[in-house]
């Protein structure tokens, strides 16, 4: 039983094909790396996945449900039905490069925010489950009552994990979670998202950390000019690549 | 000075012996105008953004009219314009309406301040950062909640500022309301020197007591960016 099937996805921004048909399946509990050069369409193949990017072709099913979409004018798919595609994204909470964290509302308001406004959670449930939360990511309580831009990035980005946390998702999707971290603030974020997957939580990470993909994750994809080019468990595709960019993609990128 | 003081202050303040007059007037017509548009201007600066041009011309035509001309020209197009159109003259209940010089003052001040009101809000919806619309997008709000929840609060917040400055704009703008007879703090003045000839104590009165009130907003208004923008600012342990 799959908790997320991507299936075929293609993307194409005017004439230029950014994905050109990328499959990936997760089962619970499934870290997934999703490693490739700038370029490769990792970041859209995982935007795609929750519609932030419409696709041109392919299909994404959710806990065997799948997103029911229609052709547009201009021949890319459309989501059919709003509420359903809304009800999705819940399942599949996503962790940005740039934490976007909604900056007029303090710490806690943005954990609580969609569960309350979004799920229907009451209020006492969402702010009690947003300080368990704010707990495992390692943040204090006092941090509860300030605003995103007081916070130091990696602090930041734990606050958007423990939000990303408070849906109580199915999938979590990262989409270069470090990128945009001081090389000093990077331990932090990982550790989080180790404890996370050692958890057994399903994740989708698209990462440029070499040391996640290969001890934390149980499968790495490797794409290139928007193909998977090789694909397999971390010990397999890191140490014994294939394919000729994979080597190059290595040997460039490890240190 | 002080006979005058002595013999007009309950004019400039409340009260010229049979309605409300001077400060209190004044900050009635502000209060009403600035309420008005502020309640409209915040759906118009939705509409304004609007992905669709039937939504988004006609509020940009509005915004366009009433920024583009005078609002002393508003305001006699309103108070006297209107009034000679037989749709007005024939309709009981526009008859009674434009006949008040305080509703034409009003009216016009009203959508005076909501056209401007309408575009700072506009420029600061323009403005909301990308990744919180993704982020709301992501977490599965509809656009109705977004706009609720994240982008209106957010906008409003940012907008604060140069809202202030609106505000106070339109303050002054009010000296304009004794063109429809409005009793206003100009208007007492302006009665005080045709009754006194002390021109310079009559006008001087009338500067002062706006400048009150414009040091009274500027505080308000501060006390409301420390409370609001609390989030844009460095902190302080």
């Amino acid at each position: 039983m799959y908790k997320l099937v991507v299936d075929d996805l293609h993307k194409k921004y005017g004439e230029h094909e950014v994905l050109k048909g990328v499959s990936l399946k997760a089962r619970a509990g499934d870290v997934i790396s999703i490693i490739g050069s700038s370029g490769s369409g990792k970041s859209t193949f995982l935007r795609c996945i929750n519609f932030l990017e419409q696709p041109c072709a392919g299909s994404i099913t959710v806990n065997a449900e799948q997103i029911r979409t229609v052709r547009d004018k201009k021949g890319a798919l459309r989501v059919a039905d709003a509420r359903q595609l809304q009800a999705m994204r819940t399942k599949l909470s996503m962790v940005f490069q740039h934490f976007n964290l909604w900056a007029h509302m303090t710490v806690l308001e943005n954990i609580v925010e969609a569960p309350v406004n979004v799920l229907g959670v009451p209020r006492d449930e969402a702010v009690a489950r947003a300080r368990k939360y704010l707990a495992k990511v390692g943040l204090p309580e006092s941090v509860e009552g300030k605003y995103p831009s007081h916070l130091s990035g990696g602090m930041q980005q734990r606050v958007a994990i423990a939000r990303a946390l408070a849906m109580e998702p199915e999938v979590m999707l990262f989409d270069e979670p470090t990128s945009a971290l001081d090389p000093e603030l990077v331990g932090e974020v990982l550790k989080v998202m180790q404890s996370l997957a050692e958890e057994g939580r399903t994740m989708v990470v698209v990462t440029h950390e070499m040391g996640f993909a290969r001890h934390v994750s149980n499968h790495v994809v490797f794409l290139h000019q928007g193909r998977v080019e090789e694909e397999g468990h971390p010990d397999v595709v890191l140490n014994q690549p294939k394919s000729e960019r994979l080597k190059q993609f290595l040997t460039g990128s490890l240190k | 000075m002080i006979e005058i003081v002595q013999e007009y202050w309950q004019a400039y303040l409340w009260n010229d012996g049979g309605q409300l007059s001077g400060l209190a007037m004044t900050l009635w017509l502000l209060v009403i105008s600035v309420a008005i548009g502020f309640v409209m201007s915040v759906p118009l600066a939705v509409a304004r953004v609007s992905k669709n041009p039937w939504v988004r011309g006609p509020v940009w035509f509005y915004t366009y009219v009433f920024r583009g001309t005078p609002l002393y020209i508003q305001l006699l197009l309103f108070y006297t314009g209107v009034y000679s159109l037989s749709v007005v003259q024939s309709s009981d209940l526009l008859n009674t309406f434009f006949r008040e010089g305080f509703n034409c003052a009003a009216l016009a001040f009203a959508l005076n301040t909501c056209a401007y009101t309408t575009e700072i809000f506009a420029g600061a919806i323009r403005s909301t950062p990308h990744g919180e619309i993704e982020a709301a997008r992501a977490y599965g709000m509809s656009t109705f909640t977004m706009y609720r929840r994240v982008i209106i609060p957010s906008m409003l917040r940012r907008a604060l500022p140069f809202y202030g400055n609106e505000v106070i704009l339109m303050l002054h703008a009010t000296t304009v309301a004794f063109t429809a007879t409005v009793p206003d703090i100009l208007k007492v003045a302006r009665d005080v020197n045709s009754a006194t000839y002390a021109s310079f104590e009559a006008f001087g009165i009338a500067a002062a007591l706006y400048a009150v009130i414009a040091f009274f907003l500027v505080w308000l208004f501060r006390r409301c960016e420390m409370h609001w923008l609390a989030f844009l600012k460095p902190q302080s342990h």
